[in-house]
């Protein structure tokens, strides 16, 4: 069995992750992200997946308590992760990237280009629909990370690490109006067991 | 959506989550009498059936009639519940009168929602007292909890979710059996335990009712009005097979904010028209929505174009998508975009709001595609209504939207 918990930052659709999770036969809950590493490490998780948040992240130095725990997170856990919206923006602060206000927010149905499936976006060239609901965004990513994908309104939708499978997506593949989003679950949980295997 | 469903089948089994639940609530029950609180809807319907599978004659339903349900619904229901399969003895509780007083003098959506869900726990307290139970059921399922504890709109049913400890507030605890499950898996749910397709399909309707579909305060007249035009709405669009579409009901009063004085030249450009067949009125009342994860209590814009251009845009979903987005992107106040389907000069001061979206688990909405000639019957029979002298469709998916207006 595999498992995968779900860091719940307090956005709508966190729990919709765990529920897709379930479907592909993963043992998956919610855990705040003030877990403790050993708690954390008693769970034998294979990978964690963390969601969305009305919080910001422009600034990395005034995080909220949430995020602050979220970050923490990111830069001491060495398993696979996919980080999505708000998290996603975290992940590329975390690593010393970029998030600003976007020019144009995007809420609701967004056309989504695939630059470099780079296995989380495997299968999905060269676009397809995701929804999204995203203030911020991406402006650069950290060094050692490269973007998959982007929209007419945001550069930056997809990123992953060069060498590690650390993923971030803007866009929201949890919600049923992503009609794609199971497949890139499924790429994630390809890349989680290749991880476990070495 | 056809993909989804068939992995859906592989996450949730409705008979080992069954002998799960009936189980728990026995362990936590033990002997005592409990109150089940049902509306009719599948949501507590299908949790008041899984308690009984447990607990038998120990549970005890009521029905609150709130004054916000629609007309004739108490009534309706209670008939419908007494017979086979479901065969529940609902006892209705009138408290109309006190459920209208307490949100009268409220404007704001939150205010309502919280007067409502106040007045709501008092009156179950007291049918508690006088029942001698310590558990109140609930149909609560994961949107209820989810959007509350985000932030984004009080539910009326959440309580411990959000801090409140309903035995040191009300006294009583609160049982949820369905707390973790989206509508598509209540309704598999109830199949499962042979609920007739009328109530496990059933459409759903909001606990606090119509009285968040009145947006702004709330008047008898206002009411009166909307529940006509529900009747008006649902009748027209049930063949559709949307999964929710209904009625509301605002003020014609407009914010004159200079902020806004660009809108009817931005509207006119996202739609590829001469500005001087569009024009954007905006309501003064706000109404929810949700972007970015946050809750947004913003502005709703209706969108006037000159006639012609209506029975060729009114068509055209994909130009109303970019209308909707062109105008939300640029106005960050502004969360809702509907589109005039037809007015009455000389009118009085209301306006209907007809909504109609796609949605599987209710956290996310697509607007549906109501064919412009339906929507232009039903402003027919609303205009027929003398104080109504708008009609409009809400071209705004969720997010930046939700799925109700307050």
């Amino acid at each position: 069995m595999t498992t995968i918990p779900v860091v719940y930052v307090k956005g709508q659709y966190n729990h919709l992750i765990v529920r897709n999770l379930k479907e592909l036969g993963v043992e998956s809950k919610l855990l705040p992200p003030s877990v403790s590493l050993e708690q954390l490490e008693s769970m034998n998780p294979d990978a964690l997946v963390m969601g969305g948040g009305p919080q910001n992240v422009r600034s990395p130095n005034q995080l909220t308590g949430e995020l602050a725990d979220a970050a923490r997170l990111i830069r001491k856990v060495k398993l696979p992760m996919l980080c999505i919206c708000v998290t996603h923006q975290l992940l590329a602060t975390a690593f010393g990237g970029v998030t600003e206000a976007a020019r144009k927010p995007e809420f609701g149905p967004v056309e989504i280009s695939v630059i470099d499936e780079g296995r989380i976006l495997e299968g999905l060239k060269p676009s397809f629909t995701a929804w999204e609901s995203h203030n911020d965004e991406v402006l650069k990513v950290p060094e050692g990370f490269r973007v998959l994908a982007k929209s007419s309104n945001c550069a930056i939708e997809a990123m992953r690490h060069d060498n590690r499978p650390i993923f971030g997506v803007q866009f929201h593949p949890e919600v049923s109006h992503t009609l794609r989003g199971v497949d890139l679950f499924k790429n994630f949980l390809h890349v989680v067991e290749e991880h476990k295997r070495t | 959506m056809g993909k989804r469903l068939s992995v859906a089948v592989q996450g949730f089994h409705p008979s080992s989550f069954l002998s799960e639940e009936t189980a728990r609530l026995r362990e936590l029950v033990q002997d005592k009498k409990v109150i089940s609180a049902v509306s009719g809807g599948v949501d507590s319907t299908v949790a008041t059936l899984v308690a009984r599978e447990a607990l038998g004659d120990k549970l005890l339903p009521i029905m609150i009639d709130t004054g916000f349900l629609r007309s004739g619904e108490p009534e309706r229901v209670k008939e419908r519940l007494a017979i086979s399969p479901t065969s529940l003895k609902v006892r209705l509780v009138r408290a109309s009168g006190r459920f209208l007083a307490s949100v009268k003098e409220e404007k704001t959506a939150e205010e309502k929602r919280k007067k409502f869900r106040e007045t709501f726990y008092q009156v179950l307290k007291e049918e508690a007292q006088k029942e001698g139970c310590e558990f109140i059921l609930q149909g609560t399922i994961a949107p209820d909890w989810i959007e509350t504890q985000g932030g984004i709109k009080t539910q009326h049913n959440i309580l411990e979710q959000v801090g409140i400890d309903p035995v040191a507030t009300y006294g009583f605890k609160i049982v949820e059996p369905l707390a973790d499950l989206y509508k598509d898996q209540v309704r598999m749910l109830g199949r499962h335990l042979s609920l007739p397709s009328e109530l496990s399909e059933r459409q759903p309707f909001p606990g606090p009712g119509l009285l968040v579909r009145c947006i702004g305060n709330v008047t008898k007249e206002k009411m009166r009005v909307l529940k006509q035009a529900t009747k008006i709405v649902e009748t027209s669009l049930a063949p559709f097979n949307y999964e929710q579409y209904f009625a509301a009901v605002v003020e014609n009063r407009f914010a004159k904010d200079p902020a806004l004085k660009t809108l009817s030249e931005v509207a006119a450009e996202a739609l590829g028209l001469p500005k001087s067949e569009v024009h954007v009125d905006v309501f003064e009342d706000r109404v929810t929505g949700v972007k970015g994860d946050q809750r947004c209590y913003g502005l709703l814009a209706g969108v006037k174009l000159s006639e012609e251009s209506r029975e060729t845009y009114g068509w055209l979903q994909d130009r109303l998508r970019q209308l909707q987005t062109g105008i939300v992107e640029k106005f960050s106040d502004i969360t809702r975009v509907a589109l005039l389907v037809q007015e009455r000069r000389g009118g009085r001061h209301l306006s209907i709001l007809v909504r109609a979206v796609s949605t599987r688990d209710f956290m996310t909405a697509a607007v549906s595609p109501v064919p412009w000639k339906i929507l232009k019957d039903i402003g027919q029979q609303v205009l027929k209504e003398e104080d109504v002298s708008r009609v409009y469709y809400d071209i705004t998916p969720k997010p930046p939207g939700t799925i109700e207006f307050e």
